[in-house]
């Protein structure tokens, strides 16, 4: 297996009047070539800081990345001809069609023209903008500028793509499209760097996860073998014919709206599962999903205000 | 990147923040043309025609100086509102070529303008060889220096409100005050040093000595020696900006 990214000991502290801010803190993880990489964690855990100081427009404070096996420290030049990205909260370039911005983003990057026309039709196809691909981008809804955002990179040749929160703001169906063309970038053994807070779409498309907390890696690996770390791998929710004092033998019990949500192991989980149907229960039995993973590991929801910055000293 | 690849790159910046944004919104050029035309409507008025000429240089020193405003708005937009510097930086594209693009879409811009103002000075000015070679070195050097001046100003800034508020001071101190839609000699030979303090005099100086009224002796006598001075001043002014945008610019944030 080869590697696509090397984070080696990397630090950021952004500094400024009266005091600094430590975003990363010794991350240290490798990134595989050809698949899918899901960077996880909530507001100001170190995610865009990551993916900006591997995707070259921030240095970092100590350690470096290797991008492709060059230094982006030293090397900056020669990253750039192979990634592309969508950086966080980024907007298209408003008075130009959706075909004409990708076309032009493509020969920008010194594409040839042929070649950018053949990937840009088949983009807006595979991304589902073929009915705004004469459509000024100013005239297109926030959804759809998203998509548009990331229709530029994937029809790019770059190697390496970092995408910062690619399907904020987009509804279920457009969603699923760049989840399919991201799917394909992989396929065609690109690498794709993926920040997201939905932790759906980081199991849905990544080979491997790492969850950064307060600037820290805080755990990495595949979605089973993250799963597998966890003390109470199964999920049951029973209704309210069971009572807590009921459940709390077999695992972490919390309420939930018209029942009861349970966390637990296997065994007991078949336990639960045959007694409820017993007493002719509502019951489901699930692995837990990455949001309970975060929980437990982080003890707060990916959702919850992050706690105060870290000031380095 | 191939030169091939960096005159493509070069191209699509320009069509992408020049020529298809101009063909979209046609408002964009009438804009361009609005405001020298308005100076150049009230000095004639007011001169009785008298000025008619000057305000012709004027209004093309006025017309490609409004490069440089446009710039320095783009580039914060482009860099704080839409993220596009980012995508660009995290691209093939080198800075010089970004900064090259940015600053020939922005020229798109002015040449209707620049047609405009030159086929009124059809009827007003002599356009001799020399002035004309003149009027092109001139204006070349004024559009980099407004891009200079353009690119070293949206380095201080990170929101584009606070272009608006330095563009209509740019344009008091740069084209309203100096005598560039009038000559210097109007002003009182105890002040004309203050009208020196703005580059643009130096440029209009150029304008008005190689180019003159139809049927009349040029505004401003010919001197070798402040020929040598507007140029020199021009060009180090010029050099100055693009070496400071150069330093505080930074293409990868520290």
């Amino acid at each position: 297996m080869t590697t696509a990214l090397s984070a080696l000991h990397l630090s950021k502290t952004y500094r400024y009047r009266g005091g600094s801010t430590q975003a990363l803190d010794d991350v240290t993880f490798d990134i595989p070539a050809g698949e899918t990489y899901g960077l996880i964690g909530r507001n100001g855990a170190g995610k865009t800081t990551f993916l900006r100081i591997a995707g070259t427009l921030l240095m970092p404070t100590s350690g470096t990345v290797m991008v492709l096996g060059r230094d982006i420290r030293t090397e900056e030049r020669a990253i750039r001809t192979r990634i592309a990205m969508v950086p966080q909260e980024s907007r298209p370039l408003y008075f130009v069609s959706t075909e004409e911005l990708i076309l032009w983003y493509l020969r920008m990057r010194g594409m040839d023209n042929l070649e950018s026309r053949r990937r840009t039709n088949g983009v807006i196809e595979e991304l589902g903008l073929t009915d705004v691909r004469s459509r000024l981008v100013s005239l297109l809804s926030g959804g759809q500028r998203r998509r548009v955002m990331v229709a530029m990179v994937l029809a790019s040749d770059a190697e390496v793509l970092f995408l910062d929160e690619p399907t904020t703001g987009l509804d279920p169906l457009a969603r699923r499209e760049v989840w399919a063309a991201i799917s394909r970038a992989t396929r065609e053994r690109r690498t794709v760097l993926l920040t997201t807070h939905y932790l759906d779409e980081a199991e849905a498309l990544s080979a491997h996860l790492a969850l950064l907390e307060g600037g820290r890696l805080r755990v990495e690996g595949s979605p089973e073998s993250i799963r597998s770390r966890v003390q109470l791998p199964y999920r049951v929710t029973v209704d309210t014919s069971w009572t807590v004092e009921e459940l709390g033998s077999y695992g972490s019990v919390s309420p939930i709206v018209n029942g009861h949500l349970l966390f637990t192991r296997e065994k007991e989980a078949r336990e639960v599962v045959q007694a409820a149907l017993a007493r002719g229960s509502r019951v489901s039995l699930a692995p837990v999903s990455l949001e309970d993973i975060f929980l437990q590991l982080v003890g707060r929801p990916l959702d919850e205000d992050p706690p105060a910055e870290k000031e380095a000293a | 990147m191939s030169e091939r690849n960096r005159f493509r790159s070069f191209l699509a910046l320009v069509f992408l923040n020049g020529i298809l944004p101009m063909r979209t919104q046609p408002l964009y050029l009438v804009n361009t043309i609005v405001s020298p035309l308005a100076f150049l409507f009230f000095v004639s008025i007011a001169s009785h025609g008298a000025l008619f000429a000057s305000g012709i240089t004027g209004g093309l020193i006025l017309t490609i100086l409004s490069t440089g405003t446009g710039i320095q708005a783009d580039l914060v937009h482009y860099k704080a509102d839409l993220k596009f510097q980012d995508v660009v930086v995290a691209s093939p594209v080198e800075a010089p070529i970004y900064v090259a693009g940015m600053a020939f879409s922005e020229f798109v811009y002015s040449i209707p303008g620049l047609a405009v103002f030159l086929l009124l000075g059809i009827g007003g000015l002599e356009y001799t060889v020399g002035g004309s070679l003149t009027l092109v070195g001139t204006l070349v050097l004024v559009w980099a220096f407004a891009s200079a001046l353009g690119f070293t100003i949206a380095t201080y800034f990170v929101d584009i409100r606070e272009t608006f508020v330095f563009a209509p001071i740019l344009s008091l101190i740069l084209t309203t005050l100096p005598p560039v839609y009038y000559p210097i000699s109007y002003i009182p030979a105890r002040f004309q040093w203050i009208a020196y303090l703005s580059p643009t005099t130096y440029a209009a100086d150029l304008l008005h000595r190689g180019l003159c009224a139809v049927g009349t002796s040029c505004w401003v006598p010919p001197s070798w020696t402040a020929e040598l001075r507007d140029w020199g001043v021009l060009i180090a002014l010029t050099a100055a900006l693009f070496f400071l945008a150069a330093t505080k610019a930074r293409w990868r944030e520290p």
